[in-house]
C-alpha cells in the first residue's frame, strides 16, 4: 500500500520521474500476487467438483458453479453461535482495551510520576516475549479465578495492551499541550481533558488500534483451543479447525474453502465499507 | 440392528421416565473427553454423536466431547489444561506421546482399574493386536487403550498401472519393483515432469513416521523400544533408507523435491498427478469415497524384510484424575474400545480397530468383503513394530525431521544429515540418560 499512496501525494515537479511509475507497477504486482489466494478461495468455494480433478488449482471459474460446499461448510459446524461467540470476544476486548490504553497511554505521555521511562520500558518488554510461552501461566491464573472455559477467560489476559499503550502514548504526546493546558484554565478535570481534547484527536490511532486488535482477535486460535472446552463456546477460529485439521486423513478443499470464507466474511466486508478511513488511520499514525 | 438398538432405547427411555426421580436426586459425575480430529469434519460430529450417545446409555455419567485441534496441539492442551489444575477425564492421545507423559509422571496407572475388573493386565491386553502393545504397555504396566490405529500402505493408480504396461494385480514388493515402476510410471514433457511415479508425505509428523518405515523395511529400528534415551538415526539401515528416498528426487527423478505435505499427497493422487503414494491407513476410507478410478493397496515394500511402524491415537487418564471422574473416565473408555463402538469407528474412518472382536463381528465381515482393500491394512498388522517414541518425542523426532527435509530439498546429503541429527537427537536426551542408563551406583 505504502508506496502507492506516496504516488498519489508526490508533488507536481516529480511526476514524471521514472521511478515512481515503477513503484505503482511493483505494487500492482505485489497486490495482484496477493490476490491469488483469495480468488482461488472464491473460485473453489463454488468449484462443483472440489476434490481432485486436474482442474482444481484452477483459477478459471467453473460454468456451474454451486452452492453445495457453503452448505457442506454451515452444515458442518453451528456458525451462528461461533460468529456471536468470535464477535463477544472481539467487542469485549476491544471495549476493555479502549479504556486501559487511554488511561495508560494518558499516564505515559502527560502525568509526571517517578521511574515513568522506566516503567514505560519495562510495559514496552511485553512486546517481546512470544504468546505461546505465557499460554501455561495465563491458562494458571485464568483456572484460579474461575474462568477457565468462559468467554471472559479467553478475554481476560488482553485486557492490557503493550501496542495499544505505546501507540497512544505517541499520539497523546504528540497533541499540543497547550490545548489540555487551555481546558485546565476552563477547569476541567483530567477525564474531561482526556475526553474532549485527546480522545477527539486522536481518533486516527484509535480506529488504527482497533483495527488490529479486532483482526488479531477474530483470528486467533491457540489461546481460545487452550481455554475453552464446551463446544458452543468455541469461536469460529476453532470451530473452523474442525475442517482443516484433519490428521492423516485428506481434506475437501471446497469445504474448507467455504468454510475460510464464513470466517472471513464480516472482516472483510467491514473493511471493504470502511476502507477510506482505514487507511488513512493507518496513514496518520504511522503503522505500517 | 438398528431397529434393535432403537428398541433398547426405547425400553432405556422407558426406564429413565419410571426412575427418573431418584436418579435425578443423584448427581452426575462430569467427565471430559479431549480428542483430535483424525480425519475430517464429519468425524468430529460422528465423535461428538458417540459420546452423546455414551452420556444417554449411562446415566450418572455426563460426558462433553471437546475438540482440541491436531495431535501436537492436543498435547499442549492437556498439558497445560493439567498445570492449570483441571485435567480432562480422558483425552485420545496420539500413541506415540504415551512413553514421554509416563516419564513425566503424567499419567493414571490403569493397572488398579483393570484389577478391579478382575482382569490381569495380560488378560486386558490380549483383547487387542499384540502389535499395539508396546506403545501402550511400559514396563509392565498399563497406561494407555488403543482405540484406532494406521499403519503406512502403498496406494496405486490401477488405470495408471495397465496404461504403463505393469500388471495391476502384481503391485510392487521390494525398492528395486517399486523404483522400476515409479520410472515406469513417471511422464514427462521436455524437463518438466506432469505426472509423478510415486509420492511421500514429508510434513512434520508424517515425516517421522515414513522415515521409520522406510528403515525398519531396511532392517532398521529407528529407535530403541525397551529404552527411551535411544534414538538409531546414524546407522547403516537409516542412511540406506534416506539414501533410497533422495534418489528417487535426484537420481531417478520420480518424486517431486521439498517438503510434500500429507493432504496435498492424497490429493495429487485422487487427482492423477502422482501414480502411487505411501500413506496412512487412515485415509482409505477418504480414498474411497474420492477416487474416480479403480485403486489398489499393498504392504509398504521392502530393500531387507516387511516392517512398518503403528501409528493412531490411544486412549489415556491423566495424572490428578481420581475417584469418581476416574472411574466414569474409565468406563467411558472401555465402551469406546469395545467390539462393537471400536467396529463402528474403523469403518467411519479407515483406522484398522485395535479391538481384535471387532473383526468376528457380522458387520465388519460385511464390511470386508465389500472393501478388500481395508483388509491389507489388517493383515499388514502381523509385521507391525511398536512407534518411535522418547524422552520429549517431538523434539527428538524434529531433530530427525529438519535434517531430513533439508536433504529432500536437495540441500544437505544423507550422511552428513543423518551425523547431524543424531547429535541433535543425542543432546535432548541427555538428560533423561543421564538420571536413568547413565546413573550408577555412588558408592
Amino acid at each position: 500500500m505504502t508506496p502507492s499512496r506516496r504516488h498519489s501525494t508526490l508533488p507536481l515537479a516529480t511526476r514524471r520521474e521514472i521511478v515512481p511509475r515503477i513503484g505503482y507497477g511493483l505494487v500492482l504486482v505485489a497486490a495482484v500476487l496477493w490476490l491469488v489466494p483469495i480468488l482461488w478461495m472464491l473460485v473453489a468455494s463454488v468449484r462443483p467438483q472440489s476434490f481432485g480433478g486436474p482442474g482444481m488449482a484452477s483459477l478459471i471459474p467453473d460454468a456451474q458453479p454451486t452452492s453445495r460446499n457453503f452448505i457442506d461448510a454451515w452444515e458442518a459446524a453451528d456458525f451462528p453461535r461461533y460468529y456471536l461467540n468470535s464477535a463477544i470476544i472481539v467487542a469485549g476486548i476491544l471495549a476493555v482495551q479502549l479504556v486501559t490504553i487511554t488511561l495508560a497511554g494518558y499516564a505515559f505521555a502527560r502525568v509526571a510520576f517517578p521511574g515513568r521511562q522506566w516503567l514505560f520500558y519495562v510495559f514496552l518488554l511485553q512486546l517481546m516475549l512470544v504468546p505461546v510461552v505465557l499460554i501455561v501461566p495465563n491458562l494458571s491464573m485464568v483456572a484460579r479465578i474461575g474462568l477457565y472455559d468462559t468467554l471472559l477467560g479467553v478475554m481476560a489476559p488482553y485486557f492490557a495492551s503493550a501496542f495499544g499503550t505505546f501507540l497512544m502514548r505517541q499520539a497523546f504526546a504528540s497533541i499540543p499541550r497547550e490545548l489540555e493546558d487551555a481546558a485546565l484554565v476552563d477547569g476541567a478535570s483530567v477525564l474531561q481533558r482526556i475526553r474532549h481534547i485527546y480522545v477527539p484527536l486522536a481518533l486516527p490511532a484509535f480506529l488504527a488500534f482497533a483495527v488490529v486488535s479486532v483482526t488479531a482477535h477474530w483470528n486467533e486460535f491457540l489461546w481460545p483451543l487452550m481455554v475453552i472446552n464446551s463446544p458452543d463456546k468455541r469461536p469460529l477460529t476453532v470451530g473452523l479447525a474442525a475442517f482443516t485439521r484433519g490428521q492423516e486423513g485428506a481434506q475437501s478443499w471446497g469445504v474448507i474453502a467455504a468454510g475460510t470464507l464464513l470466517v472471513i466474511a464480516p472482516l472483510l466486508l467491514l473493511f471493504l465499507l470502511f476502507q477510506r478511513r482505514f487507511i488513512n488511520s493507518f496513514v496518520t499514525s504511522g503503522i505500517k | 440392528m438398528p431397529l434393535s438398538r432403537r428398541t433398547f432405547l426405547a425400553a432405556l427411555a422407558a426406564a429413565g421416565v419410571v426412575t427418573s426421580a431418584p436418579s435425578r436426586a443423584q448427581p452426575s459425575t462430569e467427565i471430559e473427553l479431549f480428542f483430535p480430529v483424525p480425519v475430517d469434519g464429519q468425524l468430529a460430529r460422528d465423535m461428538t454423536s458417540m459420546i452423546k450417545e455414551f452420556s444417554d446409555t449411562h446415566p450418572g455419567i455426563k460426558a462433553t466431547a471437546v475438540f482440541t485441534g491436531s495431535y501436537d496441539e492436543t498435547l499442549i492442551k492437556t498439558r497445560a489444561a493439567m498445570k492449570a489444575g483441571k485435567p480432562p477425564a480422558a483425552v485420545i492421545m496420539s500413541a506415540n506421546f504415551v512413553l514421554d507423559l509416563k516419564i513425566e509422571n503424567e499419567l493414571t496407572n490403569l493397572d488398579a482399574l483393570i484389577k478391579a475388573d478382575g482382569l490381569t493386565n495380560d488378560k486386558f491386553m490380549n483383547q487387542f493386536f499384540p502389535a499395539l502393545h508396546a506403545n501402550a504397555v511400559i514396563d509392565r504396566s498399563v497406561y494407555a487403550v488403543p482405540f484406532h490405529n494406521s499403519t503406512p500402505l502403498l496406494y496405486v493408480n490401477a488405470d495408471h498401472f495397465k496404461e504403463a504396461g505393469l500388471d495391476p494385480d502384481k503391485l510392487p514388493q521390494t525398492w528395486d519393483e517399486l523404483t522400476a515402476a515409479a520410472i515406469k510410471l513417471t511422464k514427462r514433457e521436455g524437463d518438466k515432469v506432469t505426472r509423478w511415479g510415486l509420492m511421500i508425505p514429508s510434513n512434520y509428523d508424517y515425516l517421522g513416521w515414513m522415515m521409520s518405515a522406510l528403515t525398519m523395511c531396511n532392517g532398521g529400528r529407528y529407535y530403541n523400544e525397551e529404552f527411551g534415551g535411544e534414538v538409531y538415526y546414524d546407522t547403516p539401515t537409516m542412511l540406506g533408507a534416506l539414501t533410497f528416498w533422495n534418489e528417487l528426487i535426484g537420481k531417478h527423478k520420480v518424486h517431486p523435491a521439498g517438503e510434500q505435505k500429507g493432504p496435498a499427497v492424497s490429493t495429487a493422487f485422487l487427482s492423477g498427478n502422482t501414480s502411487m503414494m505411501l500413506l496412512s491407513t487412515g485415509s482409505l476410507t477418504h480414498v474411497r469415497t474420492n477416487a474416480k478410478f479403480p485403486y489398489k493397496v499393498a504392504f509398504v515394500p521392502k530393500n531387507v524384510r516387511n516392517a512398518v511402524p503403528i501409528g493412531g491415537a490411544s486412549l489415556i487418564i491423566p495424572a490428578g484424575v481420581d475417584g469418581e471422574r476416574q472411574k466414569a473416565a474409565w468406563v467411558l473408555i472401555k465402551w469406546m474400545t469395545s467390539p462393537d463402538k471400536n467396529g463402528w469407528w474403523s469403518r467411519a474412518t479407515g483406522y484398522f480397530a485395535p479391538n481384535i472382536a471387532a473383526y468376528e463381528a457380522p458387520e465388519m465381515k460385511e464390511f470386508l468383503g465389500k472393501n478388500p482393500d481395508a483388509k491389507v491394512g489388517v493383515d499388514q498388522l502381523s509385521v507391525a513394530k511398536p512407534w518411535f517414541a522418547t524422552y520429549k518425542t517431538v523434539p527428538v523426532r524434529k531433530a530427525l525431521e529438519d535434517e531430513v527435509q533439508a536433504v529432500l530439498a536437495g540441500k544437505k546429503q544423507p550422511k552428513e544429515a543423518l551425523v547431524a541429527a543424531q547429535k541433535a537427537a543425542d543432546e535432548i536426551l541427555k538428560p533423561y540418560v543421564d538420571q536413568t542408563a547413565l546413573k550408577l551406583p555412588g558408592m
